[in-house]
């Protein structure tokens, strides 16, 4: 089992989390003119990373917060969480 | 307008489970809250108004991640960001919470949507390690966590050390299907049911 480190609420058991996917995705803006392809690049595409991945998380049993979290997806491990409006290196 | 516990239809008065050679005074203790006052109050995100000077029955509300601010009657847990929960032994009256404007928290009344089971005796925390992945050690007097117990999302408030008590909170209907977990935990000890 994962353990993930909530910037809020400290380590917690991947039990209370679901995950939320890539966290490098960027919806287009709003009310900008956006092709087919780059419509289908944003809701269907995605990079399936060997190694150190970005992801989206959610404590949905804890503190309800979105947060960003490093993983490796070999591994698992977990390199670094951060606020969802922090940047993660 | 009849009022129903969530637990009125399985929570029954007595002593069950291993209680050979035990006193009383070992076993634990389980009995279901109800009526208390329960509020959400939540700050909106687009809010910038300070929480310093900002009290209910003067205890001041703080963003501390997982504290509790408490005196004889009432508790206001950190639920979240910017969002606490009050719980009250007596109503809580529409002035006391006027303290929260309306255009920067948003107060809900969530009396009588928890079921509650207090459990109270010195194995409490070996019952709660039983369902629920959080490292206990962690938890001390007067903080709070959200967490799930086999699955349930529950709230659980460390009320008392020595001995240990416990307040678990859920859903209202979630309420049996917690009371079956808890009181199953418990058998091994022996517990109480008042």
């Amino acid at each position: 089992m994962l353990h993930i480190k909530c910037p809020y609420c400290g380590l917690r058991s991947q039990k209370e989390f679901s995950y939320g996917g890539d966290a490098n995705v960027k919806r287009p803006k709003l009310n900008a003119e956006v092709t087919d392809k780059e419509w289908d690049d944003f809701v269907y595409m995605r990079k399936s990373p060997k190694g150190h991945h970005l992801e989206l998380w959610h404590h949905t049993s804890g503190c309800r917060q979105w947060i960003k979290v490093k993983r490796d997806t070999i591994t698992h491990e977990i390199y670094q969480t951060a606020k969802i409006e922090e940047q993660i290196s | 307008m009849t009022l129903l516990s969530p637990l009125s239809d399985i929570h029954e008065i007595g002593i069950y489970g291993n209680i050979e050679n035990k006193t009383e005074s070992n076993l634990l203790e389980i009995s279901e809250e109800t009526l208390k006052s329960i509020y959400q109050i939540t700050k909106f995100k687009n809010s910038d108004s300070s929480l310093t000077n900002l009290s209910i029955r003067d205890l001041q509300i703080s963003n501390n991640p997982m504290i509790v601010k408490s005196n004889l009657k009432t508790r206001i847990l950190w639920t979240g960001p910017n969002q606490w929960l009050i719980i009250s032994d007596d109503k809580i009256l529409e002035d006391e919470l006027k303290i929260f404007d309306s255009n920067n928290f948003a107060v809900t009344d969530l009396s009588h949507t928890r079921a509650i089971i207090n459990i109270k005796g010195e194995n409490s925390l070996e019952v709660l390690k039983k369902g629920c992945p959080y490292n206990f050690n962690n938890l001390k007097k007067n903080m709070s966590i959200n967490s799930v117990y086999h699955s349930i999302a529950v709230t659980i408030d460390f009320i008392e050390e020595n001995p240990y008590a416990m307040r678990i909170m859920c859903l209202r209907s979630f309420g049996e299907s917690l009371y079956h977990s808890i009181t199953d935990a418990c058998l091994e000890y022996g517990y109480k049911a008042i």
